[in-house]
């Protein structure tokens, strides 16, 4: 069974966005208005984080794209009293939209932030209801969300490779956010497989995990940046 | 200052259930205006969707889970005053054990009530009941949530029980009392009570048993909600201590809600005979020591986390303590551990205006701990891009104001149906009849038992 | 139902019509005694004091406790769900719940005891008096008496100072 993880290298990263849009657009993810997203409702399952480091003049300008990190450990699993947030057996923090009743407890329990609560029905300006992607389900109000890995993906290739009777090959799958990052700063892939590109780059000595020490072994590794700029 | 006997004892407290002033509906339908608009604003939420609140990312919890902590935690009242002071049979609990029991129930039932308001899909609240569906899917019991539902419930049922069991013989003096249409609900009410020995014992044994089983149930309750946040790794949040500290929390808030209710049923059904400066003079004296507990484990919290000093929990810490949220934070230090100091710690100042006003205190700075537990937590989880703030819409507030409604509106229309003094609890203590007690000063008279 | 029955003011004098009744050949089974409170400084208020009621209540929690013990048990197991590298059947979050239904348990059984053994009517039990609750008294009487008992027991009833006999 693979275990699906992601490698971010923070070298290659522009900051420029892609990524973000790109999931928006592939997981039905409703835009909410410049008024809800000011009170702190916009749903980025992938943010861009920005970080200055340093003094004026010399200032560092650094990102660090954070998305869900399908912890093996997970803090949001246990504290769901309706399995809406459970676990799958290829690694995946799987989060099912129907039996969730919007405690909002994961997302209390979520190191990262990286939960999203639904706090109105979706609507989208026309004509931009008609882009909608008809693999992802939409979620009604009152329901947690997050980054799935674009599980959609993930499980259509898995059905392909088993009617050509064949493993999935690496690299074969792209996340929404991996398939249009420009700096190729995503990597996505099979930690389980020691010769993927994603299990070379995760036992990378750049390599780190983001708040390791909450013990949630997340899934996701960070490349730390080398270049002075 | 004389103390009422026997067919006193019954006029007296039968008497609220009988005659009804005009100013009883006037206020009953203040609080039940009150209640309507909270109403009216949860349906409001429902309907329109969440939103309407000031929930947001990342601080997911507000004014709604505040309120269900704090509610659950006054509903600790009945149990220490009634069950703890029944097991070790202090004579002067009987006046108060009913007033305590029913702040317990009727707290219990708004505090239960906040969940399903903070859920994102309240339609859908009954997932959390084990039964059999067709897609065999069941409630996940390692979810603290689910302990709550199972706690609750059984505080709530245990609670009730505990409530209605010595209510049944007051039934009955009612039923006796009364005529027409009252005297048969009365009579239903009564179950058929009559008085004979068997009777009393096995209520009173019922009693012990169920005193018994219910304080480590209320013990397990406000452990389980602190639960809610220990089990989470959130910073400050994530502390064994959380326990022992919600417990003492919730006790201390409790006794300062059953004092206010106390004072406030002394003046208006004029029970001043029954609910004597003595009763609030004890119960000053215990929400003395729970503030002094209070304090002490606020101190211990604090300590460890400064020390600690882990850049995460100092986030949080210097949050509450120096930034935003500091001007709440030492209100509610003054108002949970200053003012009752003061004012139930000097002799002087332990009256029943100093009780009530310490125990407004109390409540308020209660409340504010639950709020300062989890705003500035959730508002400073981890990475610093994603800190936030919290600021409460109308509908948050609205709700909050109505719940207090709610309380004063259930507890007067309890008063109104049920002698809000157990008759034959004071009847008991009276033994043996005072006529055979030697002339003793009215201090001696207090301490022993009498009342 | 015809009854005999003397009223009481206080506890000792409705003591000396019980043990007149008891002069008088009346088993204690016979006698009803109705007061509006407990009257645990007489005699007469010791009686039938034994009962089941906390080993019932033991039962009880022993049921809960088997419920939430299976409760748990089956529900986890049969559809072995995965969150966050816990045990399926997880113990320590488990005792939680089994915890709470051997509470509920127990006060289910006392309550349940309690309405069984004294509040469901069972033989006789209609002799009754208002002015038990209402003048406070203590009601002392023999329920479906033999005709020519009667003078015999009023007697004895209204023996102590300030009886009140009355028949219904």
């Amino acid at each position: 069974m693979p275990q699906w993880g992601m490698a971010v290298d923070l070298d290659r990263c522009t900051g420029c966005g892609g990524c973000v849009v790109a999931c928006h657009a592939e997981n039905n993810i409703s835009t909410v208005g410049d008024e809800q997203a000011a009170v702190g409702r916009a749903k980025h399952w992938l943010r861009i984080e920005r970080y200055w480091e340093g003094d004026f003049p010399d200032v560092r300008l650094k990102f660090r794209p954070v998305m869900c990190q399908q912890c093996d450990n997970a803090p949001c699993e246990p504290v769901c009293p309706t399995y809406a947030s459970h676990h799958t057996d290829d690694g995946l923090n799987a989060q099912v939209y129907n039996r969730c009743i919007g405690t909002r407890y994961c997302a209390n329990a979520c190191p990262y932030n990286a939960r999203f609560f639904d706090f109105f029905n979706p609507s989208w300006d026309k004509p931009l209801q008609l882009q909608l992607n008809p693999d992802v389900s939409l979620r009604e109000v009152g329901v947690m969300e997050k980054c799935t890995f674009c599980v959609q993906r993930i499980r259509a290739a898995g059905t392909q490779a088993k009617a050509e009777e064949r493993d999935v090959a690496d690299g074969e799958i792209q996340p929404a956010c991996v398939q249009s990052c420009g700096a190729r700063a995503l990597v996505f892939g099979d930690l389980e497989n020691p010769s993927s590109e994603v299990s070379r780059l995760s036992r990378s000595p750049r390599g780190s995990k983001l708040l390791e020490d909450t013990g949630a072994q997340p899934s996701v590794t960070y490349l730390s940046r080398l270049t002075q700029v | 200052m004389t103390h009422p006997t026997g067919q006193q004892i019954t006029r007296d407290l039968v008497r609220p259930l009988l005659l009804t002033t005009w100013r009883f509906y006037v206020m009953i339908a203040l609080f039940g205006a009150f209640v309507v608009a909270g109403l009216v604003a949860w349906l409001s939420q429902v309907y329109f969707g969440f939103g309407l609140s000031g929930i947001n990312w990342p601080v997911f919890w507000g004014f709604y889970i505040t309120n269900f902590v704090f509610w659950i935690g006054i509903s600790h009242a009945g149990t220490l005053i009634s069950a703890i002071l029944r097991l070790v049979n202090a004579g002067w609990r009987r006046p108060v054990t009913r007033c305590a029991e029913a702040i317990t129930t009727f707290a219990l039932l708004i505090g239960a009530m906040f969940p399903l308001i903070h859920i994102g899909r309240p339609w859908l609240a009954f997932w959390l009941i084990p039964y059999p569906s067709e897609r065999l899917i069941w409630p996940n019991f390692r979810s603290p949530l689910v302990w709550d539902f199972f706690a609750i419930n059984t505080y709530l049922t245990g609670s009730l029980l505990f409530l209605l069991l010595p209510m049944i013989p007051d039934f009955a003096v009612v039923r006796d009392s009364t005529t027409g249409i009252r005297q048969k609900i009365y009579r239903v009410l009564a179950l058929g009570w009559r008085g004979t020995p068997k009777q009393w014992h096995r209520l009173e044994s019922a009693m012990q048993i169920m005193a018994i089983a219910i304080i480590p149930v209320a013990v397990s309750v406000h452990t389980i909600v602190s639960f809610d946040f220990s089990m989470a790794p959130v910073p400050m949040w994530q502390t064994t201590i959380f326990g022992p500290y919600f417990v003492a929390g919730a006790i201390f808030s409790g006794i300062a809600g059953l004092i206010i209710a106390m004072a406030v049923l002394r003046r208006l059904l004029h029970l001043e005979d029954y609910l004597r400066p003595l009763h609030f003079e004890n119960l000053g004296k215990l929400m003395l020591v729970m503030a002094l507990l209070w304090g002490y484990f606020v101190f211990n919290e604090r300590l460890v986390t400064y020390y600690g000093n882990g850049p995460h929990e100092m986030a949080v810490f210097w949050r509450t303590q120096r930034l935003s949220f500091a001007p709440l934070y030492w209100t509610m230090v003054v108002c949970n551990f200053v003012l009752p100091l003061i004012l139930l710690g000097i002799r002087r100042f332990r009256t029943i205006t100093g009780c009530v006003i310490a125990s407004f205190g109390v409540v308020i700075g209660m409340w504010l701990e639950r709020y300062l537990i989890i705003v500035p937590s959730l508002g400073a989880k981890y990475l610093p891009y994603s800190h936030g703030t919290y600021t409460p819409e109308l509908v948050e507030v609205t709700i909050t104001v109505a719940t207090f409604a709610a309380m004063c509106l259930l507890y007067m229309l309890f008063a109104k149906v049920v002698p809000i003094i157990s008759i034959w609890e004071l009847k008991a203590g009276e033994h043996p009849s005072p006529a055979l007690i030697p002339p003793a000063t009215e201090k001696h008279q207090l301490g022993d038992l009498h009342l | 139902m015809k009854a005999v029955y003397g009223l009481y003011t206080d506890g000792a004098s409705a003591q000396q019509a019980v043990n007149r009744l008891r002069a008088a050949g009346v088993v204690d089974a016979d006698i009803t005694i109705i007061s509006g409170q407990p009257m645990e400084d007489q005699e007469f208020g010791h009686r039938d004091k034994a009962t089941w009621m906390w080993w019932l209540a033991c039962l009880g929690g022993l049921i809960g406790m088997s419920v939430g013990f299976g409760l748990a048990w089956i529900t986890e197991m049969s559809w072995p769900m995965n969150v966050g590298g816990l045990p399926t059947f997880a113990w320590w979050p488990n005792l939680i719940i089994i915890f709470e239904l051997t509470m509920l348990g127990s006060i289910l059984a006392t309550v349940a005891t309690l309405v069984v053994s004294a509040l469901l009517p069972g033989k006789g039990g209609a002799l009754y008096d208002p002015a038990v609750t209402v003048e406070g008294k203590i009601l002392v009487g023999v329920e479906n008496p033999s005709d020519d008992a009667v003078p015999e027991l009023e007697r004895s009833l209204g023996a102590p100072a300030g009886a009140l006999v009355k028949m219904q």
